[in-house]
């Protein structure tokens, strides 16, 4: 964080992240009572403000803020209303939780889901060869129709 | 009468001439290919074919040490945890891309894809070799291999007695690798952690841009010290092998991460020696060279792409023009000129001042295009200049796919994976590495090593596998 804007009507700490305000001038609000601020922070250092613009639109939204006097309580990025999302983070590749695949971006099978059957073996020892026609018919199945109709690529 | 032992060279086959040498060449791109063959890795003979290791590892660093000796054709038994395997199987980004199975007792658990290149062509079993039971099959793999690489704390083998020391003895020849953070010292009980390494040897401190310009000390976002100094740790083994060749003794490698990490800050500690100056980050600017830098363009080559790595961030380019020539070029360009006159020799433009102005002048021109604009007009008036890929991109480049570097995988355990560190090792037209398999599931080998190699009966297997020994 390069500085914070400490909003002393509800206490809350809005939290300047380096990556967008190091060089940066303009209006930003508090995460927890919209409050507009303007601040002019030049080389990461607050060259004016934070002064308070009531009434006014602001320019952009903290990333993250918390209340550090009133235990965890806090807002995550991307809150809406209150705090802008973390743009690097693109929400509709990545879930957060495990996601099953049956096949590659060429369209071959690759044992991305679970439960698979168990190995069979001792000691949890497992055979050498995946053979998917055997223990994935349905699999097995799906990739001959993609064969079919030429979904299948080298690349 | 000539003599039968004279061999004439007009007799032999081949050019008879200079000339007739020369014409007889094949042209060097052609002959190359046909040498290093690309795709048929697989029908050469491996160079390390005969050796044994064991690897007693965990995460990338000291797996990845042992990686590129099976990948050279060693046979590699990784021992993992029962049940647990090694704990960079629980990695994945963001908890999402998972392979499975993992093992039979956590059908719902998979192998992260973090693991991906670090045990390459090994074979897996699982041993919980602190037990006392597990002390006789560790043994005898010792005696019948040729080395070992760990990465417990410092003296921890030692404690189970399975430490060089101890190995030495029932096997003279053994080469031990110990690698880890910090190593015997001051801080011998210390973990180690790429982060930590690239921290400690002051390798972030010179990483990113200077905080006059926004920037702060920058890890690599991936474990590029863990890579780095797992291949540091195979050169020693290499080194090793050949001296017991010559001795026909073993060695013992102790080999501290931290410390490895040092060697890729360059100049930066003989530089405090000879000036007492401390080396400041720099950033995608050079202190050597300029212009010699990574620039920002206006546009993105993805403008309507879902993904911001592509839509926002598909906007930098390599240029190099820090010799008179070229860096004459580019000012005129840019349109400007005048800055060539300010600058006319190297040792001016290098300044820093210099460089700040320079720069900044490059990205203003270059605010209004995009990166591939900005590549063709530079590269059509000679100057060396290339966008900064992304991964779909090193995925897409004909040059990689042609040299093999990138390539499909038919794992026969995992399908289809998409792998690119065993073939981007550089090629070896006789003895070249080559990839069997990625990975295979936690003690999937156990029968293999411990039956067919060891020769326990079944029995014993069954019986370690109830009392959670394997």
């Amino acid at each position: 964080m390069c500085d914070i804007i400490w909003c002393k009507k509800c206490n809350t700490v809005n939290y300047l992240d380096p990556y967008c305000f190091w060089n940066w001038e303009g209006k930003i609000n508090c995460a927890e009572c919209g409050e507009v601020y303007y601040i002019h922070m030049i080389q990461g250092h607050m060259y004016r403000g934070p002064e308070p613009r009531p009434g006014e639109k602001p320019d952009i939204m903290p990333l993250y803020a918390d209340k550090p006097l009133e235990g965890y309580k806090n807002y995550l990025p991307g809150t809406e209303g209150r705090t802008r999302p973390y743009n690097c983070t693109p929400r509709h590749i990545y879930l957060g939780h495990a996601d099953y695949r049956k096949f590659s971006i060429r369209n071959r099978p690759m044992r991305a889901w679970a439960p698979q059957p168990a190995a069979g073996g001792v000691a949890g020892a497992y055979g050498f060869y995946w053979d998917i026609k055997k223990l994935s018919p349905e699999v097995w199945e799906e990739y001959q129709e993609k064969i079919k109709k030429g979904e299948v690529r080298d690349w | 009468m000539t003599d039968p032992r004279e061999v004439r060279l007009e007799d032999l086959p081949g050019p008879k001439s200079r000339e007739e040498l020369e014409d007889m060449k094949a042209p060097y791109e052609e002959y190359c290919r046909k040498l290093f063959d690309v795709g048929n890795e697989y029908v050469k003979p491996a160079a390390l074919d005969g050796i044994r290791w064991m690897s007693c590892t965990m995460y990338i660093f000291t797996p990845h040490s042992v990686s590129n000796l099976a990948e050279l054709g060693a046979e590699v038994i990784k021992i993992e945890m029962p049940r647990m395997g090694d704990p960079m199987r629980h990695t994945s980004p963001f908890n999402e891309c998972y392979y499975y199975p993992l093992h039979d007792t956590r059908p719902k658990t998979g192998t992260g894809i973090g693991v991906l290149n670090a045990n390459v062509n090994e074979y897996y079993i699982t041993m919980d070799y602190h037990r006392e039971e597990a002390k006789e099959p560790f043994y005898r793999l010792v005696k019948m291999s040729d080395g070992l690489t760990e990465c417990y704390r410092p003296g921890t083998f030692d404690r189970w007695k399975q430490s060089y020391r101890y190995l030495q003895e029932i096997n003279p020849r053994f080469i031990y690798v110990w690698g880890g953070g910090f190593g015997y010292g001051p801080k011998a009980f210390g973990g180690s952690y790429d982060i930590l390494g690239q921290s400690h040897a002051g390798l972030a401190s010179i990483t990113g841009f200077h905080e006059d310009f926004g920037g702060h000390p920058v890890k690599h976002t991936n474990w590029c010290i863990d890579w780095y100094s797992g291949t540091q740790i195979t050169v020693a083994v290499l080194a090793a092998l050949y001296w017991r060749r010559k001795t026909g003794l073993g060695t013992m490698i102790e080999f501290s991460q931290v410390q490895a990490a040092t060697r890729c800050t360059g100049y930066a500690v003989p530089l405090y020696g000879r000036f007492g100056v401390v080396r400041q980050r720099w950033g995608n600017w050079d202190t050597q060279l300029c212009v010699h830098g990574i620039i920002l363009c206006g546009k993105s080559d993805y403008p309507d792409e879902k993904n911001p790595q592509l839509r926002n961030e598909a906007r930098y380019v390599m240029v190099s023009a820090f010799n008179d020539p070229d860096f004459k070029e580019l000012c005129n360009i840019i349109k400007r000129p005048d800055l060539y006159e300010k600058y006319k020799t190297h040792k001016q433009r290098v300044e820093a001042e210099a460089q700040v102005e320079i720069y900044r002048e490059i990205e203003k021109w270059a605010a209004d295009k995009s990166r591939s604009e900005v590549v063709r007009i530079l590269t059509d008036a000679g100057i060396l200049a290339a966008p900064v890929k992304n991964d779909k991109e090193v995925y897409d480049s004909e040059h990689f796919r042609q040299r093999g570097s990138v390539r499909w995988l038919d794992d026969p355990m995992m399908g289809d994976v998409l792998c690119h560190s065993s073939f981007s090792c550089g090629l070896l037209s006789e003895t070249p590495r080559r990839k069997f398999w990625d990975f295979r599931p936690v003690g999937a080998d156990n029968i293999k090593v411990y039956h067919e190699l060891l020769g326990y009966p079944m029995s014993t297997i069954k019986k370690w596998y109830e009392e959670n020994l394997i």
